[in-house]
């Protein structure tokens, strides 16, 4: 008698911590929605089909497949809105959302959604832009450029929205001109900016490595100042920094790439696609086929790092725009 | 001469049974979406690109290519029959179309017309497209905000026409164009505009769900009031020989499709401006010429001016896409995405790294145009039969149609609510008799005359004179200048009696 009870009681109280084991190991059980904000072909699409290519590829998802979904209604803010939003359960550990630094500043300078409503899962990436010259261009370098702007010429600067403009505003107080001396055209995408300098329309743009590329190994832009602390690599080496063209200091706003999560995912699938995404960066397909080929920097962080980081830059950005 | 070597290479490799594969279906399906109202080549692409990641580039940009390029043809299809444009350039379609169509119980003959016209347009444009891709790229690089401005407000200028009998009535829907084309976030400033607190509206109105909803779910609101009247036409008198056109209409669609294919391709070059920006210029540029039946009455002309500039704007889109790497549109933003997932590189070297890819692809046109003509032909008896369905089943199927084709714009229910409203508002429109053209047009071309508006001020710096100065606008601001002022300067003239006074028919 007292052999059973005691054998009954055992049992209930494995029973009782059993599923805190299993909640440790967290597997895929369906198929995962990854949420991309902005539209097909671009930048971020390419950036999240090519991680769950590689993904699939490496058999890091138990075989589920990963359905990718664009969802680009109010400039992105739904599709973030509603990830943000997905009730705790399997759903919340099967969604992914693309997230940004160029997808952080217009939510919370626009809406009232903040990081705290995601669970942060990496960071896999950061960029940064330089300033480039056309074949049409009055400057040859930047040295050129701060010297007429001084003598009173005006010089137009093209770049894209989002990250380039905080670029722009940081490079502007840096050298101490006005808007009217330097200014700054934002375009939709990089590509409507450099289309714009490739005419001679203006004098300079501002863009990621990865876009200006293919017009920098033809001849037809030049870079002529790295927005960077150190010289970038490769055709981009003859940029120099600020610092090395006067009395400034090295101007950058490292624009970084990461995935995050609804707010309601568990620790453990946190835990689980921060472990993947790391296996990812440390791929070679990785670094061949997109970190190389797009010319960013690579820059693992994992879930809890990220949260951090991207707190940090949120609070930093909130105070900027006067928050 | 090279190039046209490069062509025939070209073809050598589209007559791979891959390729032809590949272009045979690009087109049919693009027929068929091009059809289908509310989807459009861009959800078409889209849709499509993923399933092609793994395909062999040259294959996959022949099928997409096919795809984008026949779903202009199909885009008159429910243009002409229904009144509903099939994607967006088939807007300017419908106001001739559709009453060729039913008020002139002629849609074989539409529908041939808007074939024909599309295959002239789409060939001119490729032709030049070959020999002069790379150039005209360049040229189209030389248009920049400031001649763009000058332009748009020389495009602008038709509107003074397009409002028909009640200018006033004109100028309130043009307004109105421009403060919904307003809604949504300003690129240039970074702050929405309009969006009252909500979140979708933060990325404006969407256009495909509006325009289906204004053009073409208004139109079934008002087949609905017509259920119970039998179908128009009779079946009997539709085949494809009653479909012939007479020879004097051949000779008449003739001029304005070689002038539309000229126009639309070089629109198509232009940075920011597509097929639909392509198909109004073409239409309001009609105004200027010749037509023996006035426009928005069903004339030859109508059609073939718009149809013609529609394919030729998406033949000249390739050319800045090949040649430069820049994408002329939504949906060649798409195609230079799946460039660069097939792992080329678009860009000015292209043509010099992969020219068995470019030119295999100019080549797959002009076989793609072939194709989508003989497909298009030879399906318009079916298409006529359309017409004699019994209208109370037509409407929910078209209703579906304009549901499906708004939810795929953005995969959420609001291009579908967006579409509603849009169909009441145009409804209440056509019953109050607003045409829809004047809005239609500020809806378009605002946003494009706007950002670059403001962009050439911040490049001059708020100062006028640069319109002035630059040639390209100076030549259109003349241009403007002369029609503004031509009225006036006709009295005087006919006062002093060197001109007839025209009598009034």
């Amino acid at each position: 008698m007292k052999k059973g009870i005691i054998f009954i009681v055992s049992l209930l109280a494995i029973a009782m911590v059993g599923p805190l084991f299993a909640q440790v190991a967290f597997l895929p059980s369906q198929n995962i929605e990854w949420i991309v904000t902005s539209s097909p072909g671009g930048g971020s699409d390419i950036y999240t089909r090519i991680i769950a290519d590689i993904m699939t590829r490496m058999d890091l998802v138990n075989a589920k497949t990963i359905l990718v979904n664009n969802k680009t209604d109010g400039g992105g803010e739904v599709g973030r809105l509603s990830v943000s939003r997905v009730a705790a359960g399997k759903q919340a550990d099967h969604t992914l959302l693309t997230f940004n630094s160029g997808d952080l500043m217009p939510m919370v300078a626009n809406t009232a959604n903040r990081i705290e409503n995601f669970t942060p899962i990496a960071i896999m990436a950061v960029d940064k832009q330089l300033l480039y010259i056309g074949e049409k261009s009055k400057y040859k370098t930047f040295a050129e450029v701060i010297t007429a702007v001084k003598s009173g010429a005006n010089v137009v600067i093209a770049g894209s929205k989002g990250d380039d403009v905080a670029t722009y505003n940081l490079l502007l107080k840096e050298l101490g001109f006005t808007e009217t001396q330097l200014a700054f055209i934002t375009n939709n995408a990089t590509s409507d900016a450099i289309t714009s300098i490739l005419g001679g329309h203006v004098d300079l743009v501002m863009s990621k490595p990865a876009a200006a590329d293919q017009y920098v190994q033809a001849g037809k832009l030049t870079p002529v100042l790295a927005l960077s602390k150190i010289r970038f690599t490769g055709n981009l080496a003859s940029a120099p920094t600020l610092s090395e063209i006067g009395p400034y200091n090295d101007v950058e706003y490292p624009v970084w790439r990461g995935v995050v999560g609804p707010k309601a995912m568990s620790p453990a699938a946190a835990k689980y696609w921060s472990c993947v995404f790391k296996t990812v960066s440390e791929s070679q397909a990785w670094k061949v086929d997109y970190i190389e080929k797009f010319k960013l920097q690579p820059f693992y962080l994992n879930n809890e790092d990220a949260k951090k980081y991207m707190t940090e830059y949120q609070y930093n950005y909130l105070k900027s725009i006067g928050k | 001469m090279d190039n046209l070597n490069f062509l025939l290479q070209g073809f050598q490799i589209v007559f791979s049974l891959q390729n032809l594969a590949a272009t045979l279906l690009g087109c049919i399906l693009g027929l068929i979406i091009g059809a289908m109202p509310g989807i459009g080549s861009l959800a078409g692409c889209a849709l499509l690109l993923p399933l092609t990641y793994k395909f062999n580039p040259t294959t996959a940009i022949i099928m997409l290519g096919g795809l984008y390029y026949s779903n202009m043809y199909g885009g008159a299809f429910s243009a002409i029959l229904f009144n509903i444009p099939g994607d967006t350039p088939a807007i300017m379609t419908t106001l001739d179309g559709y009453p060729m169509a039913t008020k002139k119980k002629r849609p074989g003959q539409a529908l041939s017309i808007s074939n024909i016209s599309s295959f002239v347009g789409g060939l001119i444009g490729m032709v030049i497209l070959t020999f002069t891709g790379p150039v005209l790229a360049n040229v189209g690089l030389s248009f920049g905000p400031v001649e763009m401005t000058a332009l748009l407000l020389f495009a602008m200028t038709s509107i003074g026409w397009l409002v028909g009998e009640n200018p006033v009535k004109g100028l309130m829907l043009t307004l109105f164009g421009m403060l919904v084309a307003s809604m949504g976030m300003d690129t240039l400033s970074g702050s929405p505009r309009y969006d009252f607190g909500n979140v979708y509206l933060l990325g404006g109105v969407p256009f495909t769900p509006f325009v289906i909803g204004l053009v073409g779910f208004s139109q079934v609101i008002m087949l609905m009031e017509q259920r119970n009247i039998a179908p128009q036409l009779v079946a009997d008198k539709l085949t494809l020989r009653d479909s012939m056109l007479s020879k004097n209409e051949a000779k008449r669609l003739v001029m304005p499709s070689i002038r539309g294919g000229l126009l639309g391709t070089f629109v198509g070059v232009l940075p920011g401006a597509g097929a639909t920006a392509a198909s109004i210029m073409s239409y309001s540029a009609q105004k200027y010429f010749k037509s023996e039946e006035p426009l928005g009455t069903g004339a030859v002309e109508g059609i073939a001016a718009c149809e013609s500039a529609n394919n030729g704007a998406a033949a000249g889109a390739f050319a800045p896409l090949l040649a430069l790497g820049i994408p002329g549109s939504g949906t060649g933003a798409v195609l230079l995405g799946g460039l660069m997932l097939w792992g080329l590189n678009p860009g000015p070297l292209l043509f010099k790294n992969s020219p068995d890819f470019a030119w295999g692809l100019i080549a797959s046109l002009f076989l793609a145009n072939f194709i989508a003509l003989t497909v298009s032909w030879g399906v318009i008896p079916f298409l006529i039969k359309i017409l004699s369905v019994p209208t109370k089943l037509l409407i929910p199927c078209i209703t579906v149609v304009c549901i499906v084709g708004s939810y795929s714009t953005s995969n959420s229910m609001y291009g579908v609510i967006v579409m509603f409203i849009s169909g009441i508002l145009g409804y209440i429109m056509q019953k109050f008799d607003y045409s829809y053209a004047p809005l239609l047009l500020a809806f378009v071309l605002s946003p494009m005359l706007e950002s670059n508006m403001r962009k050439a001020f911040i490049i001059s710096r708020g100062s006028v004179r640069i319109f002035l100065e630059k040639p390209i606008s100076l030549a259109f601001i003349i241009a403007i200048a002369c029609i503004a002022l031509f009225p006036i300067v006709r009295y005087f003239l006919i006062k002093a009696g060197l001109m007839k006074k025209k009598t009034a028919k």
